[in-house]
């Protein structure tokens, strides 16, 4: 039963991070910096938490706004040139912060061992649930928490008016500003947005493993995190929560005997998946077939 | 004095492979408006076909190396073309992107299965040549890296500006549309550029691996963000700034890595990009403000 628990942990703060940069991708903007954010979330909730004692709730609410102040001061820069420079931008941005924190020392003595990020040691000791109490499903419950709530919020947006600018902007930038579409707001707040979710994911990672190292936030980190929206489709946030679920719980753990192989599938999955389907699986079209199946009324039908 | 000047000098020398990768990603992006994350894996995995084929036919001089990885090279180029542009439609930007992108993970993970991780030895061009002026010395390796790219990069420059198909991949990068209207086959066109970087990839991967001595899984990650790098400090889509920005980026990189030590080397160089991010969006070449 823990494995199954700690699956679900997995999968739901990847859901975290693959919503982190759907929002970002809604504006049609690809970010390759979701690693950092989560990074700068995992640590700095880990510090808060291990090294002055706050409770974890304030402390993943501090972790999700330095990584929204991040995400916006790589966005603002970035974004006033056109989006594949955001790409290059933000690749950039997450090595030079994983290599940040490769670097980053700042340990504490505490009863008779020394805590805190240690380099290339990494952060280990990150026990706040361990310590008070709770067990594996009390936190995958908590985890889950954050996933609906997150979810939830971002199936809202796409319901209000700002989820249609997002879009819009996403569709076609110069019909969106020559309607009066402020471009840098609209994308620097989605950024932030990402960023605080990516932020989010972070702290829940750091406290779930208990140790955290530079080489877990690296650009592969970031390919995951903008390859569930593409590969889930970008329809509804649903189609990431069905992408996470298909890459960790059947590419990931379902094919645990495949050994070395699986990394070479995961590759070859994405390729495969954008030439079958350059939209996604869970498309404009494929959510109406979805609707039509399960005879949910579309409001605009 | 003469340990920073040695270390800009080194720099610069080595700078000549950013400039090639970095060429490599503003050639696609110029005639395309895509950026092709997987070449600078591409080109460590044609580095690596070189280097087998080459022992396959016993030839294990550094120069056959160097012939088999460039015909690698052009053939991987095309692959990259044909399976991550040909088969996927071009408009959709995120679907491009990140085919290459799984294309980068794919090249990667096949290289590591082939070497089991190890790195394997490459052979050096010049071994244990040095040349002195004074106090300040050479590397021999680095002359050769450097002069071999200052020669493809020339040879580029003479195809781009001098024969018909580089006055086709102008026309195609400066309006594909009119370009097709006036006959031109543009489709054609962009599979050449592809086989033309990819050659250019062949070599510089070739080229970075007998420089530093091995062929490892662990140079694709750092080649292609610095080749990336390099691509928005020259400008994107521009082959001087390509250049000249490899060039400095080499350089610098040398001058951090002396006052601050290997490990925080690359920080800066990433402040360096912010800092052209702010102040030049467009490059070193940029006219004016270079807002496209």
């Amino acid at each position: 039963m823990e494995f199954y628990f700690g699956l679900a942990q997995t999968i739901g703060i990847h859901t975290l991070l693959g919503l982190s940069a759907y929002i970002i991708l809604l504006t049609g903007q690809m970010s390759l910096a979701q690693a950092a954010f989560y990074a700068i979330g995992a640590y700095v909730s880990g510090m808060l938490t291990v090294l002055w004692g706050w409770h974890i709730v304030p402390a993943m609410f501090a972790g999700a706004a330095l990584g929204a102040a991040a995400a916006a001061a790589v966005g603002f820069p970035a974004l006033r040139v056109k989006g594949l420079m955001l790409v290059i931008a933000t690749l950039a941005f997450g090595e030079g912060v994983r290599l940040f924190f490769f670097n980053f020392d700042y340990q504490v003595q505490k009863g008779n061992i020394k805590v805190g990020p240690l380099g290339g040691e990494g952060f280990r000791q990150i026990r706040y649930f361990p310590e008070n109490g709770w067990t594996s499903d009390e936190v995958m419950l908590f985890v889950w928490v954050f996933v609906i709530l997150v979810m939830a919020m971002i199936w809202w947006f796409d319901r209000s008016r700002y989820g249609s600018v997002l879009r819009a902007v996403g569709d076609d930038e110069l019909a969106a500003q020559s309607v009066g579409i402020n471009l840098t707001a609209v994308k620097v707040s989605a950024m932030a947005i990402g960023g605080a979710v990516a932020g989010l994911a972070g702290s829940l990672y750091a406290h779930y493993t208990t140790h955290i190292e530079h080489l877990a936030f690296g650009v592969l980190q970031s390919v995951f995190a903008i390859a569930y929206p593409i590969i889930g489709g970008l329809a509804s946030v649903f189609g990431t929560l069905a992408a996470v679920i298909f890459v960790q719980g059947f590419l990931v753990e379902g094919l645990r005997f495949l050994g070395d192989w699986r990394n070479l599938l995961f590759g070859l999955l994405i390729i495969v998946a954008m030439v079958v389907r350059p939209n996604g699986f869970l498309d404009g079209q494929m959510l109406r077939n979805f609707k039509r199946w399960f005879g949910i009324r579309s409001r605009n039908a | 004095m003469f340990d920073f000047i040695q270390a800009v000098l080194d720099g610069i020398l080595f700078g000549t492979i950013y400039s090639l990768i970095g060429i490599g990603f503003t050639l696609v992006f110029g005639v395309m408006h895509k950026i092709n994350m997987a070449y600078a894996a591409a080109s460590i995995g044609a580095a690596y076909i070189g280097l087998v084929s080459a022992s396959a036919m016993k030839a294990a001089s550094a120069w056959v190396v160097f012939g088999c990885s460039l015909v690698a090279g052009g053939v991987l180029g095309f692959l990259v073309y044909l399976i991550c542009f040909h088969l996927i439609p071009l408009r959709n930007e995120n679907a491009t992107l990140m085919s290459t992108v799984g294309m980068l993970l794919l090249a990667d993970e096949l290289i590591s299965h082939a070497t089991t991780g190890a790195p394997q030895n490459y052979p050096a061009t010049l071994e244990d040549v040095m040349f002195r002026f004074g106090e300040m010395s050479m590397r021999g390796d680095l002359v050769v890296v450097f002069g071999v790219s200052v020669v493809c990069t020339a040879a580029l420059l003479l195809l781009l500006y001098r024969t018909r198909l580089g006055l086709a991949t102008r026309a195609v990068a400066q309006q594909p549309i009119a370009a097709q209207l006036c006959g031109m086959r543009v489709a054609q066109v962009n599979t050449l550029t592809f086989v033309i970087t990819g050659v250019l990839g062949g070599i510089a991967g070739a080229l970075i691996c007998s420089a530093v001595g091995s062929l490892s899984i662990l140079l694709t990650g750092p080649l292609t963000v610095k080749g990336l790098i390099v691509t928005v400090i020259g400008g994107l889509g521009s082959v001087p700034g390509a250049i000249v920005a490899g060039l400095l980026v080499g350089g610098l990189e040398n001058v951090f890595q002396h006052f601050r030590g290997v490990t925080e080397r690359d920080m800066y160089v990433m402040l360096l990009l912010f800092a052209f991010l702010i102040f030049r969006p467009g490059g070193i070449f940029a006219k004016g403000q270079g807002r496209d």
